[in-house]
């Protein structure tokens, strides 16, 4: 009976909690899908009387958007794939090799998670400036990969320390040399680990308003995140519609990839943070 | 026949940890140094630094914008650093507690709170503008209206956009400390609530005894972790309010994306960004004194 009991303070709890969780993404479509007209019913029609896709095709049929999604795209797979490769030799030590001060080194390397990209943007906004490297997505993947590696290098560290050393161990003693150990038998056993933190990266990547803001100058460069706070900026009241609809094209994507894959990604973060 | 290649464990570490030290150095340690420098200089965006000075550190101190920043980000930061993690401890303990029972939507709920963590800041900005606009057919204020209340002035009135900004914020950042509470709990070595359930402790009694001491090391580490995550927000802000009404919602990496792209006062905003930085520091030595501790 207690237990009973408790079953319905759960529900009732997180029911509570789901209707602020969904408000958002609930009202983000009921508004991407109402005519301007309906705008002006507010919260009296969820569903809108007359629910029109038309918003979504006057978005997607400007080219510039499309540009815009691709960008976000390319960017944020290259900086997420350009993190995991920068993060896996550096895992492969901390989790494979004895040295001294390997504790030190590796909540150093978290460490530098916390400093806000904001800080280092500065001096290397003006660098790339002088060396002509603005406008330039290879600055802006080069910059993911860089604020990516740190918690890709903790991910990683995390998956191969899952896999057993004997396997390894094996094909040490038959004379393979580290590398080929790691690029034939750690790598292939590690995909897991490895597509968690690729995709965490690249999630975080797509969110990225600050680097690509800053370093591309040129609207044809920018990625989506980029774009829609420029959108914004430009649309009254009257468009309301289509704002809710461009922000939903660019949420949608990450939220897609994220839930599919959500098993994977909680377990390495899960894993990550009981090691933490 | 001898054993050829490497022993197990044996090696330099450091051939291996070159490309991580390097990209540390060239993005991380060199950056940092020069927004040292840059602070005690006289640069501007458009201007390279003449000559040494602490004229940026002391008109900064001086302008009067500061004390009001500051007070912002202390309030904004305090604030979600709490709820943040009362909402994602009661989220997390609940979630495990549906999980044990077997109930179902366990999964389903994980993934809507998880959802909202990957929203990008400067649409989560956007989109609480939409449901926080004042106008009578504003989301918000036509649902209370539809209850019977009056209209509330959520991003106008100075006291209330700040309340709005931790709202939204609170809103994308639960998921995190979510994580971590999940992971600690189940981390949670299942007998001692076996033991605590065959003493006939109360739930609460259970939760002060039990799980609120074990995850001890777990809140102690996320306040940090939050507590910087919530210092660097500001695209959300940016995209809600562009840290208005007045300043009341400019909190203190906002007012250095300001300072530095809009102003283009580089010294100031050096100043301002070397202050971010040690902040951050500051909270990652006591992580690092924290998981010293608990190993």
């Amino acid at each position: 009976m207690r237990a009973r009991l408790g079953d319905m303070a759960t529900y009732a709890g997180l029911a509570l909690l789901a209707v602020f969780f969904a408000t958002p993404f609930v009202w983000m479509t009921s508004l991407a899908l109402r005519t301007p007209a309906e705008i002006y019913r507010g919260a009296a029609r969820l569903i809108p009387d007359a629910p029109t896709l038309d918003n979504f095709a006057r978005v997607l049929s400007d080219p510039a958007f499309l540009v815009y999604l691709w960008n976000g795209l390319k960017l944020s797979a290259f900086g997420g794939a350009l993190a995991v490769a920068l993060a896996i030799p550096a895992a492969y030590a901390f989790s494979r090799l004895d040295f001294r001060h390997k504790q030190a080194t590796l909540v150093a390397i978290l460490a530098v998670q916390m400093v806000s990209p904001l800080v280092i943007l500065v001096p290397l906004y003006r660098w790339m400036e002088r060396l002509g490297l603005l406008n330039w997505d290879l600055s802006v993947i080069a910059l993911y990969g860089a604020l990516g590696m740190p918690l890709a290098v903790w991910l990683l560290k995390v998956a191969f320390d899952a896999i057993p050393r004997e396997i390894e161990e094996a094909a040490i003693v038959d004379g393979a040399a580290r590398w080929q150990v790691l690029t034939r038998i750690t790598l292939p056993l590690a995909r897991p680990g490895l597509a968690s933190a690729f995709v965490l990266a690249m999630v975080t990547n797509w969110s990225q308003f600050l680097i690509p803001f800053i370093l591309l100058e040129r609207d044809a460069d920018w990625p989506i995140s980029v774009a829609i706070f420029n959108f914004a900026g430009s649309v009254s009241a009257s468009t309301t519609q289509l704002l809710a609809a461009a922000c939903l094209i660019a949420v949608v994507p990450a939220v897609a990839v994220f839930a599919a894959l959500q098993r994977m990604i909680v377990s390495a973060l899960i894993a990550g943070a009981i090691k933490g | 026949m001898t054993a050829r290649g490497p022993a197990p464990a044996d090696g330099r570490p450091w051939p291996w940890l070159v490309p991580a030290v390097l990209v540390l150095a060239a993005f991380y340690a060199v950056p940092v140094a020069d927004v040292l420098r840059l602070a005690f200089s006289d640069a501007t965006l458009v201007r390279p630094p003449e000559r040494w000075t602490t004229a940026a550190l002391s008109a900064l101190l001086a302008d009067p914008a500061l004390p009001a920043v500051l007070r912002t980000t202390i309030l904004f930061t305090a604030v979600n650093v709490i709820a943040l993690q009362v909402f994602g401890l009661l989220i997390a303990l609940t979630l495990v507690r549906g999980e044990a029972r077997g109930l179902r939507g366990m999964t389903a709920f994980r993934t809507l709170v998880l959802a909202a963590w990957v929203v990008p800041g400067i649409a989560n900005g956007l989109i609480w503008q939409m449901l926080f606009d004042e106008a009578p057919y504003g989301t918000l204020n036509s649902l209370l209206g539809l209850a019977g209340f009056g209209p509330v002035a959520w991003l106008s009135d100075p006291e209330m956009a700040l309340v709005s900004a931790v709202i939204a914020n609170l809103w994308q950042g639960t998921a995190f400390s979510m994580i971590v509470f999940y992971a600690a709990r189940k981390g949670i070595d299942p007998v001692l609530y076996e033991v605590a359930a065959l003493d006939g402790a109360s739930p609460w009694r259970t939760f002060r005894s039990v799980t609120l001491p074990l995850l001890r090391t777990a809140v102690a580490v996320n306040t940090v972790l939050v507590t910087v995550q919530t210092l660097n927000t500001f695209d959300s802000i940016l995209a809600l309010t562009g840290g208005g009404p007045g300043r009341a919602t400019e909190v203190l990496a906002l007012f250095t994306f300001n300072t530095v792209f809009y102003n283009l006062d580089l010294a100031g905003g050096s100043v301002l960004a070397l202050m971010l930085f040690v902040v951050a520091m500051a909270m990652a030595v006591l992580v690092h004194g924290w998981l010293g501790r608990a190993r």
